[in-house]
């Protein structure tokens, strides 16, 4: 077996590991049903308390977003949120958690790749991203009556396989950093606190001042949002779906590219100052 | 006062201090006090208020909420909030931070009342919450214009009584938290079906019919009520003498309630030599 295959073969069993310490605390799954419905719906009943039933009101959220449909808009919103949340708070401080266990230095004691290392905890996420996408959309199909036909329901899952390089780029890059300065809660929620505030989870960016709104197309959640809302909701997009899809391509290239630099330089400060198994 | 109660008094005073203590050697956590209210929850909850805007004017909650001072409305609700998250997370999952860390059975073999670790809990989780509204509330005037009357003031007894009955609320969630092993979930769920239930986020008015009883029981949803109608002038749900009747029954039954359960959880614990488990 070459070494290409041998190490496919260890970001599988990474991504299996991760899976089975997700199946053991089944109080995560109760979490991963119950956030992606309360969270935006909590946004929806603030909604419907701005807009007052007024037509005006309503109609200056149509014009601000591009779309009427308020629930659609929010839910998406949210639904990156918890991703992205999910990300930061699992692989992307996962080399901390094995620092803490002290289970780190024997991982870099084998022989596999160090982006077996950085990448291979993202892999089980995945599928909790579709599992929450899919729960989301099957809210706004049953209960807010918006309209997802297979062909949209595709467009979206294409939308979400492009942002998987940028985000977990994102995911890998902030584990690298949290291993080198060993602060996580605070770092997660900073990190998290930007997405929120120039992102668009629950307002349309356009309305945000010219220098918040230059931010905000740097950041990749924003495009997985708006590209989001442009397939399902028909929203209107940032630049264009296929240039936002390549931006954020883009974007995933490099950000996981400087993750892989920033890992390297943790691991030789590391080894260097002998600190691996210190937290 | 007899010396009993004097001692607890200062055993809670003690207990205060250390969690006061804890919290200063984090600075990065006391700031996030402030902060992680402010990007979490309030600026995309003024964001999302600015794109229903009409010629600047928040039309729609001045017709829901009977204010049209969206960062008042949003502000003052963080205050209220702050309020619950201190029963939830400071007073009650403290109790599992202890017995993570191992400490929990020392503590409860001190001749010290199992009450009063909780009451001490209580006067810190409480001071911090209040300095953090405190700077909160005047960013809110300062930088996003919200328009607070001095008449708040009148309503600053109303979280004195709202306090009181978070704290039997507290009671109740620790006694939840001792029995179950992995409470991260259930404190966390509970605490914002609570804070949003209590209008935090919006009037409760525009809650399900069904929710909206659930909101009629509970206590800060007065509270935050009269903060609103004093300081800001929005419609209230009752007459407020009622409102403030009602917050004077809540903090009697609740503290009764929840030092009940306390009690009897604390009791059968201790006959199951469960305490030390998790």
């Amino acid at each position: 077996m070459n070494s290409t295959a041998m190490d496919l073969r260890a970001f599988g069993a990474a991504g299996m590991k991760e899976w089975r310490l997700l199946r053991r605390y089944p109080s995560m799954f109760l979490g991963f049903l119950f956030w992606p419905i309360v969270l935006p719906l909590a946004y929806v009943l603030q909604a419907r308390a701005y807009s007052g039933e007024s037509q005006a009101a309503l109609d200056a959220f149509a014009r601000n977003t591009g779309t009427t449909q308020i629930a659609g808009f929010l839910f998406l919103g949210w639904a990156t949120y918890m991703w992205i949340s999910m990300i930061l708070w699992g692989p992307g401080t996962s080399l901390r958690t094995e620092q803490i266990r002290g289970s780190l230095e024997a991982l870099f004691l084998t022989p596999v790749s160090r982006l077996v290392i950085l990448f291979g905890p993202l892999v089980s996420q995945v599928a909790w991203a579709i599992w929450m996408f899919g729960i989301v959309g099957g809210v706004l199909v049953v209960f807010f009556g918006v309209s997802i036909g297979p062909g949209e329901a595709l467009r979206a899952l294409g939308v979400i396989l492009v942002a998987v390089p940028a985000l977990y780029g994102l995911g890998a890059l902030f584990a690298a950093v949290v291993l080198r300065f060993g602060e996580v809660q605070a770092m997660v929620q900073g990190v998290r606190g930007v997405f929120t505030v120039f992102c668009g989870m629950s307002f349309p960016i356009a309305i945000l001042p010219e220098w918040a709104h230059r931010v905000a197309l740097t950041l990749p959640p924003t495009y997985l949002i708006g590209d989001l809302r442009s397939v399902l909701l028909g929203s209107s997009s940032l630049v264009g779906t296929i240039p936002d899809l390549a931006i954020l391509l883009g974007l995933g290239t490099v950000i996981s590219a400087l993750a892989v630099v920033a890992f390297k330089r943790t691991e030789r400060h590391a080894r260097r100052g002998g600190s691996l198994a210190q937290y | 006062m007899n010396d009993e109660a004097r001692a607890e008094l200062r055993a809670a005073w003690a207990i205060a201090r250390k969690e006061l203590r804890i919290a200063l050697r984090y600075p990065l956590n006391a700031v996030n006090e402030v902060l992680q209210p402010l990007y979490q929850f309030l600026l995309p909850s003024l964001l999302l208020g600015a794109t229903f805007l009409v010629g600047g004017r928040a039309i729609g909650l001045q017709a829901s909420a009977g204010t049209d001072d969206l960062a008042g409305f949003l502000f003052l609700g963080m205050i209220v909030g702050g309020l619950v998250s201190t029963a939830f997370w400071e007073i009650a999952f403290s109790f599992k931070r202890e017995m993570d860390a191992g400490t929990l059975e020392p503590a409860w073999l001190t001749p010290t009342s199992p009450e009063t670790l909780v009451i001490g809990r209580a006067i810190s989780g409480l001071l911090i919450s209040g300095i953090a509204s405190a700077v909160l509330l005047g960013l809110g005037i300062v930088v996003f214009g919200a328009s607070v009357s001095p008449g708040i003031v009148l309503a600053l007894p109303a979280l004195l009584l709202a306090a009181f009955s978070m704290i039997g609320i507290g009671y109740l969630v620790a006694s939840a938290v001792l029995l179950i092993r992995e409470p991260t979930f259930l404190v966390d769920a509970t605490n914002f079906l609570f804070a949003m239930a209590s209008g935090v986020a919006f009037p409760v008015l525009v809650l399900p019919i069904f929710v909206r009883w659930v909101a009629y029981l509970l206590p800060t949803t007065y509270a935050l009520d009269l903060l609103r109608a004093h300081a800001i002038g929005a419609r209230p749900l009752l007459p407020l003498w009622m409102e403030w009747l009602a917050l004077v029954g809540f903090a009697l039954v609740m503290l009764w309630i929840g030092r009940l359960v306390f009690g009897r959880t604390e009791r059968r614990m201790r006959v199951q030599g469960t305490l030390g488990q998790h």
